[in-house]
């Protein structure tokens, strides 16, 4: 979690499912009614930066209770976790949310949801080695010297990899990318050994 | 209805699409303006929500003024993160020119005036760079030249690539006049062919004057 | 087995082996522990800079007098020395390159404490300084001098994420044991321990090596 990374700051952008625990008069504007008071009980889906300290604010002092509850986001719903549960390879985490992996983390830290921990990093050490698979592809085949077509493209990977780049999270896109460019430099050192 | 944030959030999306980016796309002026106006108003808000209370506020009394106050004071500390992770996401595209020994005031009028040929006519090609981001990179380009000026022997900005090849072939891709080597001079007319030591010429190569041969 | 280790065998305090090299070995290590180091290594405080810069300066003036009008293509002698000098500068401008990326990155950090500050360099501390001050005046005439004053500072942590970033002391290094030494290694399900002997290469948190380097036992690979 730092400042000034823009990932972490989209990351935080990302809404889950509130229930305001008490009438707010001047908060009307968040369910779109800025004339009414907000009642207790509404349903408002509220970024994570305030979704998170509404929900813990009070919740440290016995007397009060905390403004907020909330439900985990649909990109952890049951749908997402049982496909995830039988093969994390063909899930599109991208069309959940192109952060899942740092809206997941937030969540399990609010919330403490030990089988959906599991299945969210088995998802991650297996959909990870994947990823790592078709960077070393990429990375090997896709370099043809200076100013060739294929340098750092998908070529050679195939429709279904295809569709599994594309649906990669934004901490995956980074794996992704370090991986492909670790193998690309190795692949390089090789030949610049072979030729001296 | 657009929620507090909401602005911020649009400013570090563009700050996303900036460091996938080679050059720097224009300042967003606008909306750093409306954002900024944001975190004033919010902290208006704070301060008439406050008012009747004279200094005296009990949290736990209130609860429904003091979940209003927590947002309103969230939305504020959003909205400055958002802001300074949008400028230090450009002043570091800025840094990174500046490294390059790019001409960043003068590339970044070109870049302007190129996307939208009309502006020239009505007031002269605007900058893509703020104000204030020309006045960084000047003072930013001193500070580089004093820490550098400690290092006169090593060419700080030199390639990072380890040595290999001492002398290499180079076409020239436009003229770039002469170059003084401890050689010699050597006259750089397009479409010659030289066999030049790295060194000398791994600037002209980056600026995209000269061009690696096989 | 290569000339260092036959001298070291026959001379374990290295009195033959000519000062410039002792500094060339010391670079290489510095540099090499550099980039490996998720945080800032503390500069050389014995003058190994001072010493370098000034045999850079001697090989620069002996390949000008080597050079006259000769074909450079044809004069090996006058290769070897600029080879040399360009893999001397390369280091050098790497090592410091490295540096400063992460004083950049976490110049508050940095900045914060006087133990964090004696790692920098004089120039270091100069340009960091600076930086930071051209970076924050940068942010008040954009933007945060029409903020209220209590929310112009770079240095808070509101809102449960601290304003100073800092490294990653729990990242991944490889070391290579220098001696035989006991090993441990915390993990995220179970922590780990071995006995280490000479020449291994370990691979663990950052804040698990860092004593064992500091102590001299090992070194970062």
């Amino acid at each position: 979690m730092s400042y000034y990374d823009i990932d972490s700051i989209l990351t935080d952008a990302e809404k889950i499912p509130c229930t305001f625990q008490l009438d707010i008069p001047d908060l009307g504007y968040l369910d779109n009614t800025p004339t009414q008071p907000l009642k207790a009980g509404t349903k408002v889906n509220l970024p994570l930066w305030l979704a998170e300290m509404l929900a813990i604010a009070n919740a440290s002092d016995t007397e009060g209770k905390p403004f907020v509850t909330f439900d985990l986001p649909p990109a952890l719903g049951n749908d997402v976790v049982q496909a995830l549960k039988a093969d994390p390879r063909a899930v599109p985490l991208r069309d959940q949310s192109a952060h899942f992996y740092g809206l997941a983390t937030q969540m399990m830290e609010l919330s403490e949801e030990q089988e959906l921990a599991a299945i969210l990093r088995k998802t991650f050490v297996i959909r990870a080695s994947e990823v790592a698979l078709y960077a070393r592809k990429v990375g090997g085949v896709g370099h043809k010297g200076k100013g060739g077509a294929d340098e750092g493209s998908n070529l050679g990977v195939g429709g279904a990899g295809e569709d599994f780049l594309r649906a990669l999270d934004e901490w995956e896109r980074s794996l992704f990318r370090k991986a492909h460019d670790g193998t690309k430099s190795g692949k390089e050192w090789m030949e610049g050994i072979k030729k001296h | 209805m657009p929620m507090y944030g909401d602005l911020g959030n649009k400013l570090v999306q563009h700050a996303k699409r900036t460091q996938n980016l080679a050059h720097l796309p224009p300042y967003q002026t606008e909306l750093v303006r409306a954002v900024t106006r944001e975190v004033r108003d919010l902290d208006k808000d704070v301060a008439s929500l406050l008012e009747p209370f004279q200094g005296s506020f009990d949290p736990s009394a209130d609860q429904p003024t003091a979940c209003t106050l927590l947002v309103n004071h969230l939305s504020i500390r959003r909205n400055k993160r958002c802001l300074l992770a949008y400028h230090r996401t450009r002043t570091d595209k800025l840094e990174e020119l500046v490294w390059n020994g790019s001409d960043v005031l003068d590339l970044a009028g070109q870049q302007a005036g190129g996307a939208n040929g009309a502006s020239a006519a009505d007031g002269g090609a605007s900058s893509s760079l703020s104000p204030q981001e020309e006045d960084y990179v000047r003072q930013y380009g001193d500070l580089l030249a004093a820490y550098k000026g400690q290092w006169t022997d090593i060419d700080l900005t030199g390639s990072l690539e380890p040595p290999r090849d001492l002398f290499i072939d180079v076409r020239v891709l436009k003229d770039a006049g002469e170059i003084q080597t401890e050689y010699g001079a050597i006259n750089l007319t397009k479409n010659s062919q030289f066999y030049v030591r790295q060194g000398d010429v791994e600037r002209l190569i980056a600026q995209g004057y000269l061009q690696k041969l096989g | 087995m290569d000339i260092d280790d036959i001298l070291r065998e026959v001379d374990p305090i290295f009195h033959d082996i000519p000062q410039e090299q002792r500094d060339l070995q010391e670079l290489t290590r510095a540099w090499v522990a550099e980039r490996s180091a998720p945080e800032l290594l503390p500069w050389p405080a014995n003058g190994l800079f001072e010493r370098i810069n000034a045999n850079i300066k001697t090989q620069i003036e002996k390949v000008e007098e080597l050079t006259g009008d000769m074909d450079p293509k044809t004069n090996f002698a006058l290769i070897v020395i600029q080879t040399e000098l360009e893999r001397y500068r390369y280091l050098v401008r790497s090592y410091l390159r490295a540096r400063l990326a992460k004083i950049d990155r976490h110049a508050l950090h940095y900045l914060s404490t006087d133990a964090l500050r004696a790692r920098l360099s004089d120039a270091e501390l100069a340009y960091a300084t600076r930086h930071q001050a051209l970076l924050h005046n940068h942010y008040l005439s954009s933007f945060l001098s029409s903020f209220p004053a209590n929310l112009q500072n770079l240095n808070d942590s509101a809102a449960g994420i601290s304003m100073i970033e800092t490294p990653d002391l729990e990242s991944a290094v490889f070391i290579r044991l220098l001696k035989d030494t006991p090993v441990e290694g915390r993990g995220v399900d179970a922590d780990g321990a071995m006995d280490g002997r000479e020449s291994d290469i370990v691979i663990l948190r950052w804040s698990d090596a860092k004593p064992l380097v500091e102590a001299g036992s090992a070194e970062l690979v």
